[in-house]
């Protein structure tokens, strides 16, 4: 159908965007103020072996050339060397995508599945006591920080009942989804808060609007006026506003994964920035950047998906 | 009045609002009868009730402050008006069926006009999916869908205006009902497509033995298709009976005035062409001079795929000599208002000559701009949408004033409200929002604001199209004033003919892009050379009952876009 035929076109797009990016990250990086080899080698080290580590990783090549170099390796697939863990930057990132992904994954999932009953019933019962309450429950889900929730979460259900564990992430699937809990829950009590206050407004003007009328009056049930007219068209702004937040979330991992210890992408992040060590941030934001682009061309696939009208 | 048996009847029926101040009364004990298979015209202006009316039959009024405070509404004997709402839900579509006046915020733009109708055909008469889907397609044949195979699954945004009432309609009859409550359902749509759906309606009738309560505010509409008429204003049904005696001696002065503002009335006043001395204007020099005209517009195409155009104005040449009134006429698409966006700058121009006053847009285009803006202004169709919602009236006028600057600062409160007086606004009005106006008023600001400009030319887009007639007699009124004591040269753009006939010296017929006929008004009107002029001004419903309107002879209206 060729509604979707931006499926095809739309990706070369990408290439000037992760240009761009490629441009950026490697200068902000270097901007960061102190000399990976002195952090590497410690504080004591002579000035023959920091120049010798410097030449190493082509550190002392003016910018233009270490851009250039990165470049050409990008084009190859790879991202040069780390200068911590002494290994090349993309199979290191590749063991830590899975936590990251399948804790993004599992914080959506629990955001949608908590906002839009929540929104449905609010909607619904608009002005009654329970939309009042559903608010002001979201109004908190805004108001906490993340990082103070998750230590709340933590104190109550690891350690004064200890029913789930305090942090880390198993090695088999069953371990790994019960350690995915408490991090899920503390992302999904702000985000789905985002979504729902969203859904609910665009749940309410439906429930004015005139297609519902029009519904009721030939005899719908209120029932399907809700769940087949106002729902669908209820949730295609929200898909943009959850592409938006899913970008945000996927930098945002870095608190989160700090908290809870998940040896993810964020993890890596945070010690690769102290350690200056530059190949791997840049990798890294790399793989975040595309990422988030990724995200959006999938919420513009389901935007046409679900509104037939918008055309890209 | 038929002797069928009465099928409902209403008696005593009144809603009331809660306010802060107490109970405000809105409809005020309404009493009307239907026959079976009967056509009953509901008619009165915007606010009068009538919708409100029809929704508080059927239990779905529209917002909660409201209440169906006394009243029966009997349905075949049976009072629904204290019913349950699961009891209503039943009657709802089942028994009583709905149709709006605007499809397009009525259908559901998500879903497949085709599931639409399956839903109420599914729901109401509990066949399974294939049964269902058997029955919507017959449906769909029998309101006018050329292909309804292919057509179930466009999407509402993929028809026409005209193919979109017909879905309406046809959601409405899935459901199979007894009664059919049409509210406004042609008002949004031109002449001939308003024809083909008052023939669809009345061939309903007759095949399905619908009764049809026609809510209009178009007179010329129920003299053509309803037995009776009730007229309905302020809430109160004033006057009801058979179509001919409320035409031709109605009781209430109410009435009067509405058939009075009937544009197919023939007008009282002196035909416009006798405004202007025509020997003297043949010498002028054109104000406006279009040649060869072109706007093409870019549809589609993007990074890889080569860009296609659609033509909106295809070769028009047109001359327009100061002092004229010229009317522009066509259906939706014909390209009318991008014709007047194009005299006035508004729109890139893709070939061809636009000339003002001797300075081409083509040519000299910041110069010809600035003579323009200056010397030229433009009223819209939606008044409220026009005009800036957070100005007042006299902010919105002064802004005008003190941009052109023909007006010394200090001078501006005077010419406000001297301009407020030009279209018989009371001064007050400088310190009110748009909000705060109806249509009418709104629309009468837009047109002083045209007139702050002090233009020779007004372009007037559609821009009594969404007034009620009474309203649009008065702003018609106002306009031929202003034209004939003002040397002003005014382009009036309207798809409704009637109105145009009385108040333009020349006709221009546009369709499809191009300009098909253009004459004196009077001729044009009395002896249409071209075919497709014969046919809109057939299509205009008459106020003469027995002077049938003819929307059959016209073709259907293709589907929109997309070639399949």
């Amino acid at each position: 159908m060729h509604r979707y035929r931006f499926i095809l076109t739309r990706p070369l797009q990408f290439l000037p965007v992760i240009f761009g990016v490629s441009i950026i990250t490697f200068v902000l990086v270097r901007l960061i103020p102190g000399d990976p080899a002195r952090v590497l080698l410690g504080a004591r080290a002579t000035p023959s072996a920091i120049a010798n580590v410097r030449a190493q990783f082509g550190l002392d090549e003016p910018i233009w050339a270490q851009y250039f170099y990165f470049l050409q390796n990008l084009l190859k697939g790879e991202m040069g060397k780390s200068i911590t863990y002494k290994i090349d930057v993309l199979p290191l990132i590749a063991t830590r995508i899975e936590p990251t992904l399948a804790l993004v994954f599992s914080s959506v999932l629990l955001s949608v599945l908590i906002a839009v009953p929540m929104a449905a019933l609010a909607a619904r019962n608009r002005g009654r006591p329970v939309d009042h309450l559903v608010r002001i429950l979201s109004t908190f889900g805004i108001g906490f920080p993340p990082f103070w929730v998750a230590l709340m979460l933590i104190l109550l259900l690891a350690i004064a009942f200890p029913v789930l564990p305090v942090s880390g992430y198993g090695s088999t699937l069953g371990d790994k989804l019960v350690h995915l809990i408490l991090p899920s829950v503390t992302i999904a009590l702000s985000l789905s808060t985002v979504l729902m206050r969203s859904l609910r407004a665009a749940m309410v003007e439906w429930l004015k609007s005139d297609v519902a009328t029009a519904a009721r009056a030939r005899g719908m049930p209120e029932s399907i006026v809700f769940w087949r007219h106002v729902l669908p068209n209820a949730v295609a702004p929200t898909i943009n506003l959850l592409a938006v937040n899913i970008g945000w979330l996927i930098g945002g991992t870095v608190v989160v994964e700090s908290v809870f210890a998940i040896p993810g992408m964020g993890q890596l992040l945070v010690r690769a920035i102290f350690a200056r060590d530059y190949m791997v941030v840049q990798g890294v934001a790399m793989v975040f950047a595309c990422a988030t682009v990724l995200v959006n061309f999938l919420a513009d696939i389901a935007t046409v998906a679900a509104d037939p009208r918008v055309k890209l | 009045m038929t002797d069928a048996p009465l099928q409902l009847s209403i008696r005593d029926l009144t809603v009331t609002v809660e306010e802060k101040t107490g109970a405000r009364t809105l409809l005020d004990r309404v009493s009307l009868d239907l026959a079976k298979g009967e056509v009953l015209g509901l008619v009165g202006e915007s606010g009068s009730g009538k919708s409100l009316f029809c929704r508080a039959l059927v239990g779905l009024l529209p917002s909660q402050s409201l209440r169906l405070a006394q009243g029966t509404v009997l349905l075949d004997g049976e009072d629904i008006a204290k019913a349950s709402p699961e009891a209503l839900q039943a009657i709802r579509g089942a028994r009583i069926g709905m149709i709006f006046q605007n499809p397009t915020s009525h259908l559901d733009p998500v879903m497949r006009i085709g599931d639409q109708i399956v839903e109420g055909v599914a729901f109401h008469q509990g066949l399974n999916r294939m049964e269902a889907k058997a029955a919507a397609l017959e449906i769909m044949r029998q309101v006018g869908f050329t292909d309804p195979p292919r057509q179930f699954g466009n999407y509402a945004h993929e028809f026409s205006g005209g193919m979109r009432q017909r879905a309406m309609i046809a959601i409405a009859l899935a459901c199979n009902p007894e009664i059919l409550i049409a509210d406004e359902p042609t008002t949004a749509l031109d002449v001939t497509i308003q024809a083909q759906i008052l023939d669809l309606l009345l061939d309903l009738r007759k095949t399905r033995g619908l009764s049809i309560i026609l809510i209009t505010h178009d007179l010329g509409v129920v003299a053509q298709t309803c037995d009776r008429i009730a007229v309905m204003r302020h809430g109160r049904l004033i006057e009801i009976g058979e179509k001919r005696t409320i035409l031709k001696n109605p009781r209430e002065d109410y009435t009067r005035t509405l058939i009075a503002s009937h544009p197919s009335m023939p007008a009282e006043t002196a035909p416009a062409a006798a405004l202007t001395q025509e020997p003297s204007t043949i010498k002028l020099r054109p104000l406006v001079e279009i040649d060869d005209l072109h706007v093409r517009f870019p549809v589609g195409g993007g990074l890889l795929s080569r860009r296609k155009t659609f033509s909106a104005v295809g070769g028009v040449s047109l001359q327009i000599l100061p002092g004229e009134t010229v009317g522009i006429v066509g259906e939706s698409g014909s390209g009318k208002s991008t014709l007047a966006r194009a005299m006035l700058g508004l729109t890139p121009l893709s070939d061809g000559h636009v000339t003002f006053d001797g300075h081409s847009l083509s040519l000299k285009r910041a110069e010809t701009l600035k003579a323009l803006r200056s010397q030229a202004a433009m009223v819209f169709q939606d008044p409220y949408n026009s005009l800036n919602p957070r100005l007042t009236i006299g902010e919105t006028l002064s802004e005008v004033l003190r941009v052109q600057k023909k007006v010394p600062d200090a001078a501006i409160p005077a010419r406000v409200e001297a301009l407020l007086d030009l279209v018989e606004l009371d001064r007050s009005f400088a310190g009110r929002k748009p909000r705060s106006l109806s249509g009418g008023q709104c629309q009468r600001a837009g047109i002083a604001r045209a007139l702050a400009v002090e233009p020779r030319l007004i372009v007037a887009d559609e821009c009594i199209a969404a007034l009620d007639v009474t309203i649009q007699a008065q702003i018609v009124a106002l306009l031929r004033k202003l034209v004939s004591t003002m040397d002003l040269t005014l382009v009036f753009i309207a798809h409704d003919l009637a109105v145009v006939r009385a108040l333009c010296q020349r006709v221009v017929v546009m369709h499809h892009g191009r300009i098909v006929e253009e004459g004196p008004s009077e001729t044009v009107f009395a002896n249409p050379r071209e075919a497709y002029t014969a046919a809109l001004i057939a299509a205009i419903p008459d106020f003469d009952p027995d002077r049938p309107l003819s929307g059959r002879s016209l073709p259907l209206p293709p589907l929109k876009g997309q070639p399949a």
